[in-house]
C-alpha cells in the first residue's frame, strides 16, 4: 500500500486535521507521503516531515497554489497519483472542495468522510446526517478518501524524520482566481452551529456567575447555553435557551453545569455526541444521559476546569 | 445566460431514517420524499438570477426513477422554465451522476450549472466538483453568495473559519451552502402553471454513459447507542477523559 | 412541543380513494385545472410546507404572547403579519374561490385538506381566513355586481380580510334579539350599535377589513324576519378601488379567553360618532338567510377544526409515547425500561385518537366531495341529491367533530401523563384551543337542534333514510369481504346503523318536541359515530382491495399504511361504535328525567 495524504495548511502552519488524516493513513499502510502544495510553504513541509509515520514530503510551490484553488491543486494531485493506492485528504472545506475533482479525473469513486478503516478497501462512513453508518467497499484501483478528523486521533506532530522532496508544479489552469477572504474573529460561535456548548442552569445562582462558564467556553471555543430555568430566572437572555422550546442542539460536546435535566431540556440536547454533567445533586436526572458525570459544587469545579484547560494549552 | 440546475429526490429531511433490520440499506420504501434542501437553494438562486435579469433560461435536471418528475415539477413551480429527467432505476453514485450531467451539459450548453453542495441522503458532497472536473470548468463550492457581472462569476464560499471569494471564468459550476438564500414557498398558481411546462425524459443509454456503481455497500447499521455513562471523581479526571477518551477537546 | 407534519399520505388516501377525486375531477367545472392525483400531491405538499414551517412555529408563541389592543387598534402576536403575508403571496387564500375573482377554483375537496392543515398548524391564525371565506361566499352569492367587483378581488387574494358581525351582548345564539340599527342615508346606511365576539374584528395585517354586519332598518319587523345584512368596510372604498376615509367602526376591547389567544376576539363599536357607513347586501330583512350562507361555510370549517386539533394532539402524543421511557412491559419484572408506547393503556389512547381523527377526516372530506357535486354537477337532480346530503351532515360535522376534537385533545394531555398538564409541553394549548369549537358558530345544542329538528323534519327523514340505506349497502359489501377484520367491522357497523335507524324513527315519532330536543345531542352524536364508522369501514374495504391486488398498488400505496387502515377501522368498530348502542338507549329514554326537576331543585 502506498498512500498520499494531502496536507491542509495556510502556507505557514500545518493544520491539525492533517494529523488525524495521517492516523487514518497509518491504518492502511506504512508507505505514507504527504503533499504540501502552496506558495512559500517551506515551513509547512518541514513541519510535515516531523510527523511520526510520514515517509516522504512532496513540496510543490507555485504562486497559483497559494490559495488552494481546487482546479490547480487537483491537476497537481492527478499528475502525482501514479503509484499510489490511496489518496487521502481531511474532510475539511478545503479537502471536500478539491478531492472529488481528483477522483473524477482518475475515473474513480470518492469515499467521503470516513470514520473507520475496516481494511485497505473497506471503510465506514456516516450517511443520512449520521443517523446511519454505511460500510462500503471500493472496487477502484485507487481509493480516493476524505477523512473525518474527529474519528481518528491526531498523529504525533514531532519526532519523525521524513525527507522533503520538491516536485514540479502542474500548469496553472487559469480558470479561477482568488479574490479575498474574510476570516471570522474568535467570538463565541452560534449555539446551533457550535461544536461545543457549555450550558448553565438554575444552579448557577445568578447571571453574574455565568462568567464562570464564559471563561471555560472561550477556552474551548464553545458557545454558552442555558436551561429554561436559568432563562426564566432572568440569569441570561432568551436566545441562550436550549431545550424543547428553545434551541435544539447536537454538538460534539455538551457540558451541562448546574442543570438538573428536565425532560424539556433533555429534548433539546440529547443528540449531542458527548454529554458532561456537573451537578452537586447526584440524583439529578441529567446524570442518566451524561457520558461523564461529576458530582461536585460547580463553583469549585468550573474554575478548576478552567485551570486544567490552561494546563492542556500550555502542554 | 442559461442556467442548468440539478435537483435530487431524497428522503425528506424530517424523516427519521432507520437502517433495515438486515443491514442492506435504509428503510426508504414508502417514506416521504422531497427535493434535496441544498438543491432547493440551487433552484432559488437560479430563479433569483433570472429575476435580476442575469439569466434567460433555467433548465432543471433530475436523475433517477420516474418519480423524480415530481421533484422537477417542484423546481418548475419555483420558477425553472423546463425540465429534463434522466430516467433509470439503477443506483446512481456521484461519479455516474456527474458523467450523466456532463452529457446533458454538452447537449444544453449552459453557462452556469448550480447544484446543492451535497445530498442529505448519501452526504457525499462530490457531484458538483466531479462535474466541474469532467468538464474542465472552474468551481465555486459551498457558495454563500454569487455575483454575476458581465460574464465574470464571483462566488463567496464558506470555508473553515470564515469566507473566501473566488472569481470564476464562465462557464462554471457552483454548489450551494445553506446561507446562500432562503428558498421561496411555492405559490399555488405556480403549481398549476408548472404542470404545463415542458419536461423531457432521457435514458442513460441515450447519453452513452456507463453508470455502474464503483462502491459496494456491504452493510448499513445504526450507530451504537449511547453507552451507560460513568462518574468521574475529579475535574482533572474529567478533562483527561474528554481529551484522551472522547477526543472532544 | 412537537412540530406539525401534515398527514399528507392519509389526506391523499381520503381524497383520492375514499371521497373519490376522480368523480370530482370529471366535473366540467374542473376540466381546466386537470385535477389528478399528481396535482393533489403537489398542492398538499406545498401547503404542508407553509403550514409546518411558517404557521406551526407561531402556534405556541402566539398562545403565550396573545394579542394586544392600544390606541392604534389591535396588534397581533409577533410573526403573524409576516406569516399572513406569506399565506397571501402563496395564493392560498383563494384556493377554492372562483377564478372570476382571482381564485384558483380548485375543488372544495382539495381546499378542505388545506384548511385542515392551517388549523392544525395554528388555529388562531387560520380563523382569519376562515371568516374571510364566509364573507366572500356571502358577497359572491347575494352581493350586487358592483359590490362583487369592488370587494371580492382583494378579499379573495387575502389582501383584505372579512369578518362576521352577528352577536350582541343581549343576543348570543338568539339572533331575533339583534338591536344594531341601520339608518338609510342616500345610497347607504348609517350603522349604530355594538357587536361582541368578533373574531379578527380588527388587526393591522391587511390594509382593510370588510365587516359583514347584521342590523335592523327603522321599520323592520320584529324578530329574525327584520334583520338585514350590511357591508361595513374599515376604510371606505372609492369606486376606483382605492381606500377612502376611516369608517366609524372600531374595536373597543378584546376578550381574555381560555384559548385561541392569538386570535383577537373583539368588541366592535359601530357609530360612536356619526354612524358607520354600511351598504345593504341583497334585500332588506333577508339578513338571516344570508347569514346562513356564511354560517354554513363556517360551521363546516369549525367541524374541521375539531379534526385539525385532534390531529395535532395525536402527533404530539405519538412522538412523546415513542420517546418517553418509563416502566417495563406488562409481566416483565426486570430488564430495560421501555418507551410508554409499549403500555396497553397508552396504546388504547393512541388508537382512540388515531381512529377518531381518521373517522372525522373521512366524514368531513366526503361531505366536501358532496359539496363539489352539489355545486357543479351538470344534472340538477344529482346536484339536489348531494345538496341534501350536505345539508343533513353539516350539523354532524360541526357538532360531532368539535366534541370529538376536544375528546382527542384531552386524550393527548392524558397520554403525556404529568407532563401533559404542564403548559410548556404544548398539549394544554390544544385542549384549551379546541374548547371553543363546540361553542362558536352555533353550540353543540344548536347543531343537534338543527339536525333533529330542522333537517330531520324538513323532509320527514328522507335524507337521513337515504344515508342509512347507503350505510346498509356498505354493511352488505363488508359481508362479501374476506377475513376477520372485515367481519368485525361489519358486525360493528351493522349494529351502529341499526341504532341510527331506530333512533331516527324515535326522533321522528316523538310526540313532544321538548322530549326530542332533550335527547337531540345524543342523537347527533350517535349519527356522528355511525357516519364516522361508515367512512372507516369504506376505507377498510378500499385498503383490503388494494392489499389483495398487490400488483395494482400505485406509487405511494404503502402496504403497512393500508394494513393500519384495516386495523384502525376494526378498532373503531370494536371500541368506538359500541357507543352508538348506548346513545340509542339514552335517546329512547326521552326527556323524562332530563326535564323532571323543578327549577328550585337545582
Amino acid at each position: 500500500m502506498s498512500i498520499l495524504v494531502i496536507a491542509e495548511h495556510d502556507n505557514a502552519v500545518l493544520k491539525a486535521a492533517t494529523l488525524n488524516t495521517i492516523t487514518a493513513a497509518t491504518q492502511l499502510g506504512s508507505d505514507i507521503a504527504i503533499l504540501v502544495a502552496g506558495h512559500g510553504c517551506g515551513a509547512v513541509a518541514e513541519a510535515a516531515a516531523k510527523v511520526v509515520g510520514v515517509k516522504k514530503v512532496l513540496l510543490a510551490d507555485a504562486p497559483y497554489y497559494a490559495h488552494q484553488l481546487a482546479e490547480n491543486v487537483a491537476a497537481l494531485v492527478v499528475g502525482l497519483a501514479g503509484g499510489y493506492t490511496h489518496i487521502l485528504a481531511p474532510a475539511t472545506a478545503a479537502g471536500k472542495n478539491m478531492l472529488p475533482r481528483v477522483a473524477a479525473l482518475l475515473d474513480v469513486a470518492q469515499i467521503s468522510d470516513i470514520v473507520k478503516v475496516e481494511s485497505v478497501n473497506t471503510f465506514v462512513r456516516p450517511i443520512y446526517a449520521g443517523n446511519v453508518l454505511a460500510t462500503v467497499q471500493s472496487k477502484d484501483p485507487v481509493k480516493v478518501i476524505t477523512v473525518r478528523g474527529t474519528a481518528f486521533p491526531a498523529a504525533t506532530a514531532t519526532g519523525g524524520f521524513a525527507v522533503v522532496e520538491t516536485v514540479a508544479p502542474a500548469a496553472d489552469a487559469g480558470v479561477s482566481s482568488f479574490v479575498g477572504q474574510q476570516l471570522t474573529k474568535s467570538d463565541r460561535p452560534e449555539l446551533t452551529a457550535a461544536r461545543t456548548i457549555v450550558s448553565g442552569g438554575r444552579g448557577m445562582g445568578n447571571g453574574e456567575n455565568f462568567k464562570l462558564l464564559e471563561d471555560v467556553a472561550d477556552k474551548l471555543g464553545a458557545a454558552v447555553g442555558a436551561s429554561r430555568a436559568a432563562v426564566d430566572a432572568g440569569f441570561v437572555p432568551n436566545d441562550y435557551q436550549v431545550g424543547q422550546t428553545g434551541k435544539v442542539v447536537a454538538p460534539d460536546l455538551y457540558i451541562a453545569v448546574g442543570i438538573s435535566g428536565a425532560i424539556q431540556h433533555l429534548a433539546g440536547m440529547k443528540d449531542s455526541k458527548v454529554i458532561v454533567a456537573i451537578n452537586k445533586d447526584e440524583e439529578a436526572p441529567i446524570f442518566q444521559v451524561a457520558d461523564y458525570g461529576l458530582v461536585a459544587d460547580l463553583f469549585a469545579a468550573v474554575p478548576e476546569m478552567s485551570k486544567e484547560l490552561d494546563k492542556l494549552k500550555a502542554a | 445566460m442559461k442556467i442548468l440546475v440539478a435537483v435530487k429526490r431524497v428522503v425528506d429531511y424530517n424523516v427519521k431514517v432507520r437502517a433495515k433490520a438486515d443491514g442492506t440499506g435504509v428503510e426508504t420504501a414508502n417514506v416521504k420524499m422531497s427535493m434535496n434542501p441544498f438543491d432547493e437553494i440551487a433552484v432559488e438562486e437560479a430563479v433569483r438570477l433570472q429575476e435580476a435579469g442575469k439569466a434567460k433560461e433555467i433548465v432543471a435536471v433530475s436523475l433517477g426513477v420516474a418519480a423524480c418528475q415530481d421533484t422537477i415539477r417542484t423546481a418548475l413551480a419555483m420558477g425553472a422554465d423546463r425540465g429534463i429527467l434522466v430516467e433509470t432505476d439503477a443506483e446512481l453514485q456521484p461519479l455516474a451522476v456527474a458523467k450523466l450531467l456532463k452529457a446533458v451539459v454538452e447537449k444544453e450548453k449552459p453557462d452556469l450549472v448550480i447544484l446543492g453542495k451535497q445530498a442529505i441522503d448519501d452526504d457525499a458532497n462530490q457531484t458538483g466538483q466531479m462535474l466541474a472536473a469532467l468538464l474542465g470548468w472552474p468551481q465555486g463550492t459551498f457558495a454563500s453568495k454569487v455575483d454575476i457581472d458581465a460574464g465574470a462569476i464571483n462566488v463567496t464560499r464558506e470555508i473553515d473559519g470564515g469566507l473566501e471569494t473566488v472569481a470564476l471564468k464562465s462557464p462554471a459550476v457552483v454548489t450551494t451552502d445553506l446561507r446562500l438564500n432562503e428558498p421561496r414557498f411555492v405559490k399555488l398558481p405556480n403549481i398549476m402553471k408548472a404542470k404545463k411546462k415542458p419536461l423531457d425524459v432521457l435514458k442513460p443509454a441515450d447519453l452513452g454513459v456507463d453508470v455502474a456503481p464503483r462502491l459496494i455497500t456491504l452493510k448499513v447499521q445504526e450507530p451504537p447507542k449511547r453507552q451507560a455513562g460513568i462518574k468521574v471523581d475529579t475535574v482533572a479526571a474529567l478533562v483527561d477523559k474528554l481529551r484522551n477518551e472522547a477526543h472532544v477537546i | 412541543m412537537t412540530a406539525y407534519t401534515a398527514p399528507t399520505r392519509d389526506m391523499q388516501f381520503v381524497i383520492n380513494d375514499l371521497a373519490g377525486m376522480a368523480e370530482v375531477a370529471a366535473l366540467p367545472a374542473f376540466a381546466e385545472q386537470d385535477v389528478g392525483p399528481e396535482l393533489v400531491e403537489a398542492v398538499l405538499e406545498e401547503a404542508a410546507k407553509l403550514a409546518s414551517e411558517v404557521l406551526a412555529p407561531l402556534n405556541h408563541s402566539g398562545d403565550v404572547q396573545g394579542v394586544k389592543i392600544g390606541p392604534q387598534g389591535v396588534i397581533p402576536a409577533d410573526g403573524f403579519a409576516r406569516a399572513y403575508r406569506k399565506f397571501v403571496e402563496g395564493g392560498w387564500n383563494g384556493i377554492g374561490c372562483s377564478t372570476e375573482h382571482g381564485g384558483q377554483g380548485l375543488p372544495e375537496l382539495i381546499n378542505t385538506a388545506t384548511q385542515e392543515m392551517w388549523n392544525s398548524a395554528n388555529m388562531s391564525f387560520a380563523l382569519c381566513p376562515l371568516l374571510n371565506a364566509g364573507a366572500i361566499e356571502a358577497i359572491s352569492r347575494v352581493g350586487s355586481e358592483q359590490q362583487k367587483a369592488l370587494y371580492l378581488p382583494k378579499m379573495v387574494s387575502g389582501e383584505w380580510t372579512g369578518t362576521m358581525n352577528l352577536t350582541e351582548s343581549q343576543a348570543g345564539s338568539d339572533l331575533s334579539a339583534v338591536r344594531t340599527r341601520a339608518v338609510p342615508e342616500n345610497d347607504h346606511y348609517r350603522i349604530f350599535g355594538q357587536k361582541i365576539f368578533i373574531t379578527w374584528g380588527e388587526h393591522d395585517m391587511t390594509e382593510n377589513t370588510i365587516h359583514l354586519v347584521l342590523a335592523r332598518t327603522p321599520d323592520a319587523p320584529e324578530g329574525v324576519r327584520g334583520i338585514s345584512l350590511f357591508i361595513v368596510p374599515k376604510f371606505l372604498v372609492n369606486p376606483d378601488g382605492s381606500l377612502g376615509a376611516r369608517n366609524d367602526v372600531h374595536a373597543v376591547s378584546i376578550e381574555h379567553k381560555m384559548g385561541i389567544h392569538a386570535s383577537p376576539t373583539c368588541v366592535m363599536a359601530f357609530g360612536d360618532k356619526d354612524g358607520a357607513v354600511g351598504y345593504l347586501v341583497g334585500a332588506e330583512n333577508k339578513g338571516l338567510a344570508y347569514m346562513f350562507i356564511m354560517m354554513n361555510e363556517a360551521r363546516f370549517k369549525v367541524g374541521l377544526q375539531g379534526l385539525a386539533i385532534g390531529e395535532r394532539a395525536y402527533q404530539a402524543a405519538r412522538e412523546y409515547a415513542k420517546d418517553r421511557v418509563q416502566g417495563r412491559p406488562v409481566g416483565v419484572k426486570s430488564g430495560d425500561r421501555v418507551t410508554i408506547i409499549h403500555h396497553p393503556d397508552v396504546r388504547r389512547m393512541l388508537m382512540s385518537m388515531k381512529a377518531l381523527n381518521e373517522a372525522m377526516r373521512g366524514l368531513a372530506y366526503v361531505v366536501a366531495m358532496n359539496m363539489d357535486l352539489a355545486r357543479h354537477h351538470p344534472d340538477p337532480a344529482t346536484r339536489q341529491r348531494h345538496q341534501a346530503r350536505v345539508d343533513l351532515l353539516i350539523p354532524v360535522v360541526k357538532g360531532w367533530s368539535s366534541e370529538i376534537g376536544i375528546e382527542v385533545a384531552s386524550l393527548g394531555v392524558q397520554a403525556h401523563g404529568g407532563m401533559g398538564y404542564i403548559e410548556e409541553t404544548g398539549t394544554c394549548q390544544h385542549l384549551r384551543d379546541s374548547r371553543i369549537t363546540t361553542i362558536y358558530e352555533g353550540t353543540t345544542g344548536i347543531q343537534a337542534a338543527d339536525l333533529a329538528g330542522r333537517k330531520l323534519n324538513m323532509d320527514q327523514g328522507a335524507a337521513m333514510g337515504a344515508l342509512i340505506a347507503e350505510i346498509g349497502a356498505t354493511v352488505e359489501a363488508l359481508g362479501r369481504g374476506v377475513g376477520d377484520d372485515l367481519a368485525a367491522i361489519r358486525a360493528g357497523l351493522a349494529e351502529g346503523v341499526q341504532a341510527l335507524a331506530e333512533a331516527t324513527d324515535w326522533m321522528l315519532g316523538a310526540s313532544n318536541p321538548a322530549d326530542a330536543m332533550a335527547v337531540s345531542v345524543d342523537y347527533m352524536m350517535l349519527a356522528g359515530f355511525v357516519c364516522g364508522g361508515w367512512q372507516m369501514a369504506r376505507a377498510a374495504l378500499v385498503a383490503q382491495g388494494k392489499l389483495m391486488h398487490h400488483d395494482k398498488l400505485r406509487v405511494g400505496d404503502d402496504p403497512l399504511f393500508l394494513e393500519a387502515k384495516l386495523i384502525t377501522a376494526r378498532f373503531y368498530a370494536e371500541h368506538i361504535l359500541p357507543k352508538a348502542g348506548a346513545l340509542l338507549r339514552s335517546v329512547r329514554s326521552g326527556g323524562v328525567s332530563i326535564l323532571a326537576l323543578a327549577e328550585e331543585q337545582f
